[in-house]
């Protein structure tokens, strides 16, 4: 050690000489910092640069409401890819979307027919355009120029459905034909296997259709009726809210009833490895009638790409397709006897004769909404109390 | 006497039963990785279907993909922030601007998510929106932005730490010597306080990876992040390639453990890196 | 020696360096936050508008204090404080070990095999807990194979479920404060008290837990705040019998779009956590004042009786 060279040295002890080598001070900084950094920007950038080439439509939707081979071939055909987030409520997808201001991202979402005149009121959707969809005319009569929106200016029909319910026969022995049979029950032998649709219009509708009133009644006595029935009554015995109970509640037999959709509970039929366990229930004396719908987001970047999906779906031949995987019906002119033609498995649950279709009605979003909505948040607070 | 080795035993079984029950369901989503059903409860058979599925998956390859660069800008804007502040905080304590910081950084850690969530989403729309700032509209921004609040508190306490148990003779040394003081910092400062930073980046990245609430209601359609992708697979249907892909990222953050406590090995022995990933010195 | 003052001003200015954190936490977290309490004061004039500000009152807090949110808030509170009171036990014993049992060689890997599950995703673990005790999962198999019960045994949408959950998904973070406070303790202190006659469990309950107290506090608060908050685990695994407080406050603000009452909901849930701690803390001074005051008077006595 050459003592008369002009070199500083440090007299430390040799613990902390260990902690100093600069290469590994240098490595772990900049692993540390930089390559983080490094990995972001490269990240961004990428991102950025990808998505010049071909659009991408983003669309909020139900779960499992397309059938994902249709979309492939879309994209094969026509060039956009489309990208799907589900919700499982009306209300959440309204929520997200006002909330943004039209920042969501969203090119596409779903809406139950009797949300769109709010919604296009408050400025969340975009006008169609009819040039650009001639498939329109596909659509059967019935089906075009709904009241709640005359001349299809923001919505085209999706699917129309049902609401009811199905039950484990192992469970439950008896036969259950009507929405007090599913109080019974979820009161008695499902207590505590029973679940609901996560819709506050949903579940205040049952005691409506049971007592006979309509199900967007305003009436303030039987708004606190039902509140007294559900929070009282019902709560204490669901053990979930879940709004595609198809998708695996029915196939694991996660509950022993399960309030649902008809498409839902048709897919969940089908996947169950035992299918005669399951019965679907289209309860009396009268259930819901539904319509949801093509709608463009207002803001949309992609309102070409987002026309070319609705006017794709809108052909027969795509439609079938799509009947066949959701188990809904499309409204297309001609699609139940095509329908029938192919065989599709359990086509009563798509399609209900027409004795059952006069007893199904469509309810009104109105002021009975907030309560509504007021009244389930208390149900769900008291199930956890 | 021998009742000494009895409670030593029994603790060491309960030490041994809490590791098992630690790992019960990684070890349950590991198996069933390899599930070849449809649903992941639902046992059919062995396979490795779920790994190329997953791996071929575009949606859920994005979402990993926004979650790692999600996590590490959150990780990078937390360290060097964090050690700024922890730096400030361990050498000049009694500054008004130190004891507010403490205060805020204390009050972060101590706000339930929820809170924090329900408080960012509005306030990112109204500077995105109302105000114009663009930037805010961008789901990695905003991302990064939510993560690192936490995470830069982590840090600073760690850096904290680490800087009050080193005494400060080290750089006054250097001070006698004419060392500047960026010079002291870089060449001094950081190499020993380096097993605290790298601790918490591994925390902050660990943590932003991890985090469901305030990304669910932060996140932009088309920068979702896995954890909020599986939170809505909840309630459409699990699915095996979830497990599978959870499966590969654990395996990918255990060899990243694995690397950072080789670093740490060779810069200062592994009773520091202990005392690093634990806060202590 | 450098007296510390001299240090500190050679250092440099320091305390510009907490300037940029402070600035961000300004803006990211004061702000949003000061929001939420703003918002709080609000109403929802309609069905499609988030929130209004023109009629500043307390309403909204009236309606987050009516009988069924009262409700839910005491039945999160039940389930944060047996959380945590659960974590702590499960926890202590736990971390004693490792501090003190385990051969220093191993510590590491113990610590490592305890983070490991900490560095896999939240959900993705509490999923792996969905699917055992699902009825087909095999905590029912098992059971049914031993033969202890005839039908699928669900454990899942229970508040059982729920405890299990969040107990397993904040054990590390008990567990790790404690295990460094209980490293921090100087062996040679436990040998001492040893030394001077006092049993194992004189030793731990009287030398080694109260100097471990900051890290006790520390793992306590660690756990019960972040829970508090928490809804996730409780909606994977608890179902409809799983709604805490933090689901309604999610709910206000991405289904009713009442932003008002979800800010008034969120600020009194701050509120319950901190009153809570608040009067854990009470307790706690309260009953160590006790128990010390009884030990105080004992060697008080002892000196006076011994010879000066």
């Amino acid at each position: 050690m050459n003592l008369n060279d002009n070199t500083p040295r440090l007299l430390a002890p040799a613990a902390r000489v260990a902690g100093l080598p600069r290469r590994t001070f240098l490595a772990g900084l900049a692993a540390a910092v930089g390559a983080p950094l490094l990995a972001a920007c490269g990240g961004s950038s990428g991102g950025s640069g990808g998505s010049g080439s071909a659009a991408t439509l983003r669309a909020y939707s139900w779960s499992a409401y397309d059938d994902p081979k249709m979309l492939a071939e879309f994209t094969a055909k026509h060039g956009p890819k489309v990208l799907v987030d589900s919700y499982s409520s009306n209300e959440e997808m309204i929520a997200k979307l006002a909330a943004a201001k039209g920042t969501s991202g969203y090119d596409l979402v779903i809406p139950t027919g009797v949300f769109v005149p709010q919604m296009a009121a408050n400025g969340l959707l975009q006008e169609l355009d009819h040039a650009k969809l001639p498939n329109l005319a596909n659509l059967d009569k019935a089906f075009r120029g709904q009241e709640w929106d005359a001349g299809n200016k923001y919505t085209v029909t999706k699917y129309w459905g049902t609401t009811g319910f199905v039950y484990d026969t192992k469970v439950i022995t008896r036969e259950l034909a009507t929405w007090e049979d599913f109080f019974d029950a979820a009161a008695n032998e499902a207590s505590g296997k029973t679940s609901l649709v996560d819709d506050p219009g949903e579940i205040c509708a049952m005691l409506c259709f049971a007592r006979g009133w309509h199900q967007s009644t305003t009436d303030k006595a039987q708004l606190d009726e039902i509140e007294t029935f559900l929070v009282d009554k019902l709560a204490p015995h669901i053990a979930a809210y879940d709004s595609a109970p198809g998708s695996s509640a029915i196939p694991q037999g996660t509950h022993a009833l399960m309030h649902c959709w008809n498409g839902d509970a048709r897919r969940g039929i089908l996947a169950s490895s035992e299918q005669s366990r399951w019965k679907w229930v289209l309860p009396g004396p009268k259930t819901n009638l539904w319509m949801d719908n093509w709608a463009i987001v207002k803001g949309s970047a992609n309102s070409d790409a987002a026309h070319q999906l609705i006017n794709y779906v809108l052909d027969p031949a795509v439609a079938i397709k799509q009947v066949d995987f959701v188990g809904y019906g499309t409204g297309i002119t001609g699609s139940e006897e095509e329908a029938g033609k192919l065989k599709l498995g359990l086509l009563d649950m798509i399609f209900p004769p027409a004795a059952q279709l006069a007893t199904m009605y469509t309810g009104v979003i109105n002021e009975g909404q907030e309560r509504r909505m007021a009244i389930v948040n208390k149900m769900k607070a008291k199930a956890g109390s | 006497m021998s009742a000494r080795p009895a409670t030593d035993r029994a603790l060491g079984v309960w030490g041994v039963l809490v590791l098992v029950f630690l790992f019960v369901p990684i070890a349950v989503i590991v198996v069933y990785s390899f599930n070849t059903g449809r649903l992941l409860a639902s046992w059919e058979g062995v396979g490795l279907d779920a790994y190329t599925a997953a791996l071929s998956n575009q949606e859920i390859i994005a979402t990993v993909s926004t979650s790692v660069r999600a996590a590490a800008g959150a990780a990078a804007v937390a360290v060097v922030l964090g050690t700024l502040c922890g730096y400030a905080l361990a050498r000049r304590p009694g500054g008004r601007s130190g004891r507010l910081v403490t205060a805020l950084l204390g009050l972060v850690l101590v706000t339930p998510e929820i809170v924090s969530g329900v408080a960012l989403l509005p306030w990112f729309v109204s500077l995105g929106v109302d105000q114009g700032l663009t930037i805010f509209n961008s789901g990695w921004v905003r991302l990064v932005v939510s993560h690192s609040l936490f995470a830069t508190a982590v840090v600073t306490f760690l850096v904290r730490a680490r800087m009050q148990g080193m005494d400060a003779s080290l750089e006054e040394a250097a001070a006698d010597l004419y060392t500047p003081p960026l010079r002291r910092f870089r060449l001094i400062t950081l190499p020993l306080l380096l097993p605290s930073v790298l601790a918490g980046a591994l925390m902050a990245f660990t943590l932003s990876l991890d985090n469901t609430i305030i990304s669910a209601f932060v996140q932009v359609s088309g920068a979702t992040p896995w954890p909020v992708y599986v939170f809505s697979a909840v309630r459409a249907g699990l699915r095996p390639e979830l497990a599978a892909m959870s499966a590969v990222m654990l395996l990918l953050t255990l060899a990243a453990l694995a690397a950072v406590a080789l670093v740490l090995r060779r810069g200062g022995g592994s009773k520091d890196a202990v005392d690093a990933l634990s806060g202590v010195r | 020696m450098t007296s510390p003052r001299r240090a500190l001003r050679r250092a440099g200015p320091a305390g510009l360096l907490a300037v940029p954190t402070l600035a961000w936490l300004a803006l990211f977290f004061v702000a949003p936050v000061g929001l939420v309490f703003w918002y709080s004061l609000g109403r929802k004039p309609g069905l499609y508008q988030t929130h209004a500000n023109d009629v500043l009152s307390l309403d909204r807090y009236g309606e987050a204090l009516s009988d069924t949110f009262t409700a839910s808030f005491a039945g999160t509170l039940r389930i944060g404080l047996a959380g945590t009171a659960l974590c702590l036990a499960i926890g202590l014993p736990f971390a004693y070990w490792l501090a003190v049992k385990v051969r220093p060689q191993r510590r590491f890997l113990v610590l490592a095999l305890v983070l490991v599950p900490f560095w896999t995703n939240f959900l993705i673990r509490t999923i792996g807990w969905q699917v055992v005790l699902s009825p087909e999962g095999f905590a029912s198999r098992t059971l049914q194979g031993l033969g202890l019960i005839d039908e699928p045994f669900s454990m899942l949408f229970t508040r059982g479920a729920v405890l299990l959950g969040v107990v397993y998904n904040y054990l590390p973070m008990m567990i790790l404060p404690l295990y460094v406070a209980l490293d921090r303790v100087d062996g040679s202190l436990r040998e001492a008290s040893k030394d001077l006659g006092a049993n194992r469990w004189r030793t731990m309950l009287q030398v080694t837990l109260p100097l471990a107290r900051p890290g006790i506090v520390a793992g306590l608060l660690l756990v019960f705040i972040p829970l508090m908050g928490d809804y996730v685990t409780a909606a994977v695994l608890g179902g409809a019998r799983g709604n805490m407080v933090g689901q309604l406050v999610a709910s206000q603000f991405q289904q009713a779009q009442n932003w008002a009452l979800g800010s008034a909901m969120a600020v009194v849930l701050i509120l319950v956590i901190s009153a809570t701690i608040l009067a854990t803390a009470v307790a706690g001074a309260v009953c160590t004042r006790l128990l010390t005051r009884r030990r105080r008077v004992e060697l008080a006595g002892l000196a006076e009786g011994s010879p000066a």
